[in-house]
């Protein structure tokens, strides 16, 4: 511990030495701050403060939870201690050859309206909200939260923290502290300091803010009034109860909170909502509506202010950077300025980084030997920047089932090939990438993709082709056999799952784009989600039925089978007038009910609102 | 109380149609104790009449005293505890229960359900310990892995408990397992035994009995006890007296799948099997296991087809049931077989007619 104090030291006297870093760095935003005070106008003042009681942390007396938090805080001053020092080496050395020190997502962190890159309208809008809440006395407006969500990078932050400088406000920030590791935990409880799970102390944290409003710091000299509380991220949670237990105390916090209040949620991509917490994370944005917080939705930053703001640093840093290049990081970066600002960075590194660009280029051009150099350039530019594109699972589908194709076949190309096809067996060149590649890009599991490819290609065939329907089934017999192999084995043959799980994506995939060699000619196709699941789940509940009635045979002294209750007894009783409790009519009423449902879901291959929610249903089932 | 159940033999003495397996199964009993038992044969051939008869040969009445008991089991299956719920019917000598309801989770039935029950043992009135008797049906749908702790089962717990197991196929028991027991393999009953049964039935109830309309009932049943027993009753309810021009009603899903079967003689195409998809999601919602129901349409398909087809029919139809068995989703396989079908009979069509 001694040691680390030192650090901590060390690194507090980087901060007396270097103005502009230190300005830098109170900027920065570490992750594991638990509870931090900051106040804009005098950022400095705030730091010190925090770092003195990190000093004396232990003779003073505080609560546990503050403890961690501040444990980590010391963490984090020892990692920055480290980072401040690599980039002073690397100054020394002259390495780059410019005046960048820092990550300049944070050197140039906006610090007026003016800078925000975001539309402006929205900006108004928080400002508005905020200015109300500020200026007016309690109880005057409606709740004191503010759901913001959007997706990362789109500014949501630092919208923030920009309108609490110009309104003269302190940010107090919650900031979800970083999880314990279990030798860690093994470390801290040897050390007498007990867990808390991170849901506890969010509890515990939003308890205090309930009751007692903000604790008001020693450096605190505004009215007030002027505080705003960020909630920059929610803690994670696991399952049904921590996820209800999450809710309610965020309903709790929305309906008696004083402060004024911004929660920050991040949006993921919708080809990322397979993941559990995307889920969460919508979930808890209708909720939050409902229990009455106000809501803003960020977009992603348009290309045009991600290339003001690019040209703005450029023209900082004196860089010449082709207004061609700016371009193409800001058309890669998918409306993600943090992403753009530093990909902007990374290519001023290089000492000509156009040269070294396009000297990539031609080397993995004639590598691929590619005639569409065009393209392949496109495609490098985008790689090197860029975040990795990605697509919508419906997007995929209709990729793979409207099978587009061109339509002249390349004869030059036939020619190079070792081994010449059948005249059945060859198909045109594809319009797209290896349908891996398309299933990687929309994070395609194997399962959900060749229910949705089974229910759906029988649409997409033309009226005579009644082979091609036999060989697509066929495949996809194949693919079903691949994923049922390891079932309910998981765990032992994790690594062999896995294998086969792309491997049967891969055969159903090729397997559709491949059997559908007459194509009914291109209209407008709703995507379905299969039917399979719901008779899946509606069969389950007659199954549990029918085990209630398996002892209408042999006069209930022993159980029958399954398969002869519903193949002979159902039938029978029925024609028999017994009053059984659902035969094949009230069946049927339930498929009935599962047909309704389904027009409801009908999903549009560009409406994505409707995507989302048939995607989350892709993990209910 | 249908038919089925009325005129159910109670002792092994009483039985008809396996007189000599009766017979044997009372020797084996009354002289000595019983090694672990399988029974295997067709539906409707009467297994479960010939257990339970055995069972009442050994524990005597009591062994018809039985309660159901529909329980949550807590199993602690390495890190996690799982509950499994399952329902088992018991009377004081013997517990009878379905492993493969708990689905994948079988495995753990077998491993610690059967080891609980195996190890309470009954304590007869002269202080003497007996063994207790467990009747597990369905076997041969059981994981492997199950099977494979079954076995282990079996050896640990032979000193307390026999082992009565029932299944259709015994090609689906382990080897292991099966070497473990005394196979006791029942047969379809023949036309004529099922025409002496009804016959029997017949008097009992006082009906009158036009000649052949037993035969006709027997012929229909396919070769299934249960069945013809069954259909009778039905026939009964629907006309009575009998005519022997009586039509004998199949069952509802039996007629379904005969309309698919001529849904897809009349037309192949892509959409004629989406329609037929549908259909046959209506039969497995309504639970009919998908093998049954390809078994099923194989055979309403032959009886339409042309004779140079069925080899190749049948072929195909085989191979996606294997598949079936391997694979997970049913329909998968049901429509590609379809789709086949509907490919082969497209071609041969237009091969004769131009």
């Amino acid at each position: 511990m001694g040691k680390m104090n030192n650090l901590v030291v060390l690194s507090s006297d980087d901060e007396e030495n270097e103005r502009s870093l230190s300005s830098n760095r109170s900027y920065s935003k570490p992750k594991s701050r638990s509870l931090i005070t900051r106040s804009n106008p005098n950022p400095r003042g705030a730091k010190k403060a925090r770092i003195s009681n990190s000093r004396s942390r232990l003779s003073k007396e505080s609560s546990n939870v503050n403890e961690i938090g501040l444990l980590f805080d010391d963490f984090d001053e020892v990692f920055n201690g480290f980072k401040v020092s690599a980039g002073k080496r690397e100054r020394v050395s002259g390495f780059g050859g410019s005046n960048a020190n820092g990550l300049w997502v944070d050197k140039y962190k906006p610090r007026s309206l003016e800078e925000l890159a975001v539309h402006k309208k929205k900006v108004e809008e928080v400002k508005a909200w905020f200015e109300e809440r500020l200026r007016s006395s309690k109880d005057e407006f409606g709740p004191y939260v503010l759901v913001i969500t959007g997706q990362a990078g789109v500014g949501k932050s630092a919208t923030i923290h920009v309108i609490a400088s110009h309104l003269g406000a302190r940010v107090c920030e919650w900031n979800t502290p970083t999880p314990v590791i279990w030798q860690e935990h093994l470390h801290n409880s040897s050390a007498g300091i007990t867990y808390t799970s991170k849901l506890d102390e969010f509890e515990i944290f939003v308890e205090r803010i309930r009751k007692y409003g903000l604790i008001p710091s020693s450096s605190a000299k505004e009215p007030k009034s002027s505080k705003i509380l960020l909630i920059d991220d929610l803690p994670m949670t696991n399952g049904k109860v921590a996820f209800g237990r999450l809710k309610k105390c965020l309903h709790l916090l929305v309906r008696s909170t004083q402060i004024p209040t911004a929660i920050l949620l991040t949006d993921y991509g919708e080809a990322d909502s397979a993941d559990q917490t995307a889920r969460c994370s919508e979930e808890l944005k209708l909720y939050l509506e409902s229990a009455g917080a106000c809501k803003v939705a960020f977009n992603p930053i348009t290309n045009n202010s991600i290339k003001k703001t690019l040209s703005r640093i450029c023209r900082q840093e004196r860089f010449n950077v082709t207004a061609e290049q700016i371009d193409l990081i800001a058309n890669a970066s998918g409306g993600d300025i943090r992403n753009a600002i530093t990909s902007l960075q990374f290519c001023c590194l290089k000492p000509d980084p156009l040269r070294s660009l396009s000297l990539c280029d031609t080397t993995t051009t004639y590598l691929r030997e590619k005639s569409d150099e065009i393209s392949a350039l496109d495609g490098e530019f985008s790689l090197k920047f860029g975040r990795d594109e990605t697509l919508s699972l419906f997007h995929a589908l209709g990729k793979f089932l409207h099978n587009k194709r061109e339509t002249e076949n390349a004869m030059a190309l036939m020619d190079q090939d070792e081994f010449l096809l059948r005249d059945k067996f060859s198909r045109l060149p594809l319009k797209m990438d290896a349908p891996e590649k398309v299933l990687c890009q929309a994070h395609g599991q194997a399962r959900p993709i060749a229910d949705f490819l089974h229910e759906n290609v029988l649409d997409f065939l033309c009226e005579e082709a009644i082979d091609d329907a036999w060989t697509m089934a066929s495949y996809l017999s194949d693919a079903d056999m691949l994923l049922a192999t390891f079932r309910g084995m998981l765990t032992r043959y994790n690594e062999a799952e896995n294998v086969l799980q792309t491997a049967a994506a891969s055969v159903a995939v090729r397997g559709v784009l491949f059997g559908n060699s007459h194509p009914s000619p291109s209209r407008w196709h709703a995507i379905r989600r299969p039917k399979l699941w719901q008779v899946e789940q509606s069969s389950l509940c007659n199954k549990t039925e029918i085990v209630k009635r398996r002892f209408v045979g042999y006069s209930g002294l022993t159980l029958s089978d399954l398969s002869v209750v519903t193949t002979e007894y159902t039938p029978m009783l029925k024609w028999l007038g017994y009053g059984t409790s659902g035969g094949l009519e009230t069946h049927q009423d339930l498929m009935q009910d599962n047909k309704t449902e389904n027009n409801f879901d009908k999903m549009n291959l560009d409406d994505q609102q409707e995507i989302e929610t048939t995607d989350d249903e892709i993990e209910d089932w | 109380m249908l038919w089925v159940d009325k005129y159910r033999p109670k002792t092994l003495d009483n039985i008809i149609v396996h007189q000599h397996i009766a017979q044997n199964l009372k020797k084996l009993v009354t002289e000595q104790d019983c090694p672990h038992l399988l029974f295997y044969g067709p539906p409707g051939s009467g297994k479960k009449t010939l257990i339970m008869a055995l069972l009442r040969q050994m524990f005597g009445p009591t062994a018809e005293k039985v309660k159901v008991e529909n329980k949550t089991w807590k199993v602690d299956a390495g890190s996690r505890t799982l509950d499994i719920e399952l329902t088992t019917l018991s009377s004081t000598n013997h517990v009878e229960l379905n492993p493969s309801d708990a689905g994948f989770q079988d495995r753990y039935i077998v491993q610690e359900i059967i080891k609980e029950m195996a190890k309470n043992r009954p304590i007869d009135t002269k202080g003497k310990k007996g063994f207790k008797v467990l009747v597990l049906n369905e076997v041969d749908k059981l994981s492997r892995e199950a099977q494979h702790s079954l076995r282990r089962t079996m050896e640990k717990y032979s000193a307390y408990c026999r082992l009565i197991l029932c299944c259709n196929s015994s090609s689906k028991v382990t080897e292991a397992i099966r070497s473990r027991c005394l196979n006791v393999r029942i047969n379809a009953p023949t036309e004529e035994e099922i025409v002496k049964v009804l016959e029997l039935i017949g008097k009992k109830e006082g009906l009158q009995l036009p000649s052949g309309f037993a035969a006709l009932i027997a012929e229909k049943s396919n070769r299934s006890l249960r069945r013809a027993i069954l259909s009778f009753e039905t026939c009964r309810v629907q006309q009575y007296p009998f005519t022997s021009k009586q039509v004998i009603s199949s069952m509802d899903w039996e007629e379904y799948v005969a309309e698919i079967a001529s849904d897809i003689m009349k037309e192949q195409s892509p959409k004629r099997l989406f329609q037929v998809r549908g259909k046959l999601y209506e039969l497995l919602v309504n639970c009919i296991p998908p093998e049954i129901i390809l078994k099923r349409l194989l055979y309403e398909l032959l009886k339409k087809l042309d004779a140079e087809l069925k080899h190749e029919v049948c072929h195909w139809a085989a191979y996606y049931e294997h598949r079936m068995r391997l694979g997970q989703k049913a329909i998968f396989h049901i429509e590609a077989f379809v789709a086949k079908f509907m490919s082969i009979y497209k071609s041969f069509l237009i091969a004769t007619f131009g």
